[in-house]
């Protein structure tokens, strides 16, 4: 008997704490638009979730809702268990790093990071030595009494993240950090911020509307799209399995075919009549589809040539350009009567290839992905 | 990477104000020529009056401004004028500016059309409006009166409450704008970020608000003290000579006493307490606003 109290005891300690973060039925309008509808999103502790998504989805929105800058018209807001819905910004311990930083500029970096602990009142005594902290673990002790202006971009966020983790907040909000940085040392922050996070176990919602940023980053990645969650799974459920046609577009490249799916699925697989001919898709959990479809395929999962066998699906089509990149090329195809461009990335160019020729190509049947046209 | 950003920021400057040199230097000419003729001979002019009178040089005037214990009292009228109308139109102006900072923009246009719209007024007519609103039987004692404020018509009029009254109204505009456009450049994300951190309303305007704006309330502060401790026409005609002034002193010993000597005195001494609140007022805006610049 004491065996099974324990034991539900680490039960509802566990869903506590993949619960740790809970947005409940959060809904925003702004006047009549209604930027969010009845939102709903858990984040565990420790866990890094990315909130992916174009311009205007409403992820800012979701990030200040959750920070208190702004109140929803509805739902629950919940860390820990405790109700936050009420709470104002200044009285949940929540840090924010945002997309300009927001640094003090009549501050030093010293004076920037020693904000929040003065605004709550932490004895002087202890302030020193948590700001020199905080510095040292972005690494810019040397920097202590610059002015915010004499900063570089990369310097004035390594100080914002500072300054919000410096008051030990029981979550971290980043938006969009990296988007003033160039490629290089986006790329270099990506990953030391990353690790910093990790070590610290901070759990982070992390704003984004760059999908490489959020694939790297990330335990976990939500798609929005208007208002809405449209999928919420590891970087590798969202890249290989996305959920809808808007997860597949905005997540990685792709090839979209459209064509015409027949009434009659069989042995769970779809067949779709296209410009190319017909192409067959695997149908997941039993659910059919007809009429007008949007087929779906990875540029990696394309390969030259005959198919080997009839588990792949094969068309021909002219290659239009070939675009180096490095590390690998991709080979674009204009197929017949299609809009869009067929990519296929290969490592080295065959011999022989030119731009103008027709040629074959072919992909498993099951990277085949399916939705109904928009 | 700072350095490098640095070192070429350094390089640029000079290199910019070299190349523009000659140009700003014809494009202020006309303005040299202007204040020269309008403003540098008349002062000269003055100031060669305050030391002489009909027998050839003398300081009297200055001795009667700065030793009669009535034109001491006097300038303490003017200088608690200035000090009184700033510290009025600062307390209702910064409010005031801080919302019209902050409404939505199609407001925004309305509110700064009614903060214009009183400048557009002459002070003659804005201010006899205000003295016909508080007659005994004007606006202001009727609205009192049917309220249950008071039983009886209050004497409003020639009053000090009539003279700040009108005074505020008048300078109000020319505080709100200053520190207007500061605010408006103000990010609201400080704020914002000050929240995140723990900082409650007070402490937030303590700390950031207030120390970011502090170059547009200084710059509110010197144009409302300096002009409004030279006015003539309000005070003239809302309070008139139970509350005199520098101004009204020189006016009276130009155009009824024809004492010369005093009234430029008088006027020189003004000139002298308007260039120090301006120049100590942007010694103090300097480092505020390098600071409040950038970011």
């Amino acid at each position: 008997m004491n065996l099974v109290a324990t034991e539900a005891a680490r039960e509802r300690a566990a869903s506590a704490n993949k619960r740790y973060l809970d947005v409940a039925a959060v809904t925003k309008r702004f006047g009549t638009a209604t930027v969010l509808q009845d939102l709903n999103i858990s984040v565990a502790r420790s866990e890094f979730i990315s909130l992916l998504g174009p311009s205007g989805c409403g992820k800012t929105t979701l990030l200040r809702l959750i920070a208190g800058l702004m109140k929803p018209d509805g739902g629950r807001i919940a860390i820990n268990g405790s109700d936050l819905t009420q709470v104002p910004a200044h009285k949940r311990n929540i840090g924010v790093v945002f997309q300009n930083y927001a640094l003090f500029p009549h501050l030093t970096v010293e004076q920037n990071v020693a904000f929040g602990l003065e605004a709550q009142r932490t004895p002087k005594a202890e302030i020193g030595a948590r700001v020199q902290n905080a510095l040292a673990l972005v690494r810019m002790q040397a920097f202590a009494e610059r002015r915010i202006s004499a900063l570089s971009g990369g310097q004035q966020q390594r100080v914002a993240v500072a300054r919000a983790l410096v008051v030990k907040p029981s979550l971290l909000l980043l938006d969009e950090p990296f988007s003033a940085l160039d490629r290089k040392l986006r790329e270099t922050m990506q990953i030391e911020l990353r690790h910093l996070l990790r070590d610290l176990e901070i759990t982070s919602i992390f704003v984004t509307h760059d999908q490489d940023e959020a694939l790297v980053m990330s335990d976990r990645i939500a798609v929005m799209n208007e208002g809405r969650i449209e999928q919420l799974g590891t970087p590798d459920e969202v890249y290989s399995a996305p959920a809808s046609l808007h997860v597949l577009e905005f997540v990685g490249q792709s090839t979209r075919i459209g064509g015409t799916a027949d009434a009659s699925a069989l042995n769970g697989t779809a067949s779709v009549e296209t410009p190319l001919g017909k192409i067959l898709a695997p149908l997941h959990d039993g659910s059919g589809v007809s009429g007008k479809v949007v087929l779906g395929v990875r540029p990696e999962c394309i390969a030259l040539g005959e198919r080997p066998d009839a588990n792949f699906n094969e068309i021909s089509a002219e290659l239009t350009d070939i675009v180096f990149f490095g590390s690998k090329t991709a080979l674009h195809f204009q197929p017949p009567g299609a809009d869009d461009r067929i990519q296929v990335e290969v490592a080295r160019v065959p011999s022989g290839i030119a731009q103008g020729v027709a040629l074959k190509l072919y992909w498993p049947i099951s990277e085949t992905m399916v939705y109904p046209a928009p | 990477m700072t350095t490098i950003e640095m070192r070429t920021q350094a390089e640029a400057q000079p290199r910019r104000r070299f190349f523009q040199l000659d140009t700003p230097a014809i494009m202020v000419l006309p303005g040299i020529v202007f204040m020269v003729v309008a403003f540098a001979i008349p002062v000269l002019i003055l100031v060669a009056d305050s030391f002489r009178d009909a027998g050839g040089f003398s300081i009297g005037g200055y001795r009667k401004v700065l030793g009669d214990p009535y034109y001491i009292g006097i300038i303490w009228n003017s200088l608690q004028l200035g000090l009184i109308t700033t510290i009025g139109s600062l307390l209702i102006g910064y409010p005031a500016a801080f919302a019209l900072s902050r409404a939505p923009a199609r407001l925004q246009v309305l509110l700064f059309a009614l903060i214009f719209l009183p400048l557009t007024v002459s002070i003659i007519v804005k201010t006899f409006g205000l003295a016909i609103m508080m007659r005994r039987d004007g606006i202001l004692n009727w609205l009192l009166l049917n309220v249950g404020f008071i039983d009886r018509p209050m004497r409003l009029v020639f009053t000090e409450f009539a003279l700040y009254f009108g005074m505020i109204n008048v300078f109000l505009p020319l505080m709100i704008l200053p520190i207007y456009s500061v605010m408006r450049q103000l990010d609201p994300r400080l704020t914002d970020a000050a929240a995140s951190l723990g900082a409650g309303p007070v402490t937030t305007f303590r700390r950031v608000t207030l120390p970011l704006t502090m170059p547009g309330v200084v710059a509110g502060i010197s144009l409302v003290f300096s002009i409004s401790v030279a006015a003539y026409v309000t005070p003239g005609l809302l309070i008139g000579d139970r509350f005199m002034t520098m101004s009204q002193v020189m006016a009276k010993a130009y155009l009824n006493i024809r004492d010369f000597n005093l009234g430029a005195s008088m006027a020189v001494v003004m000139l002298v307490i308007a260039v120090t609140i301006v120049f100590t007022s942007t010694y103090f805006a300097e480092p505020a606003s390098r600071r409040g610049r950038k970011g």
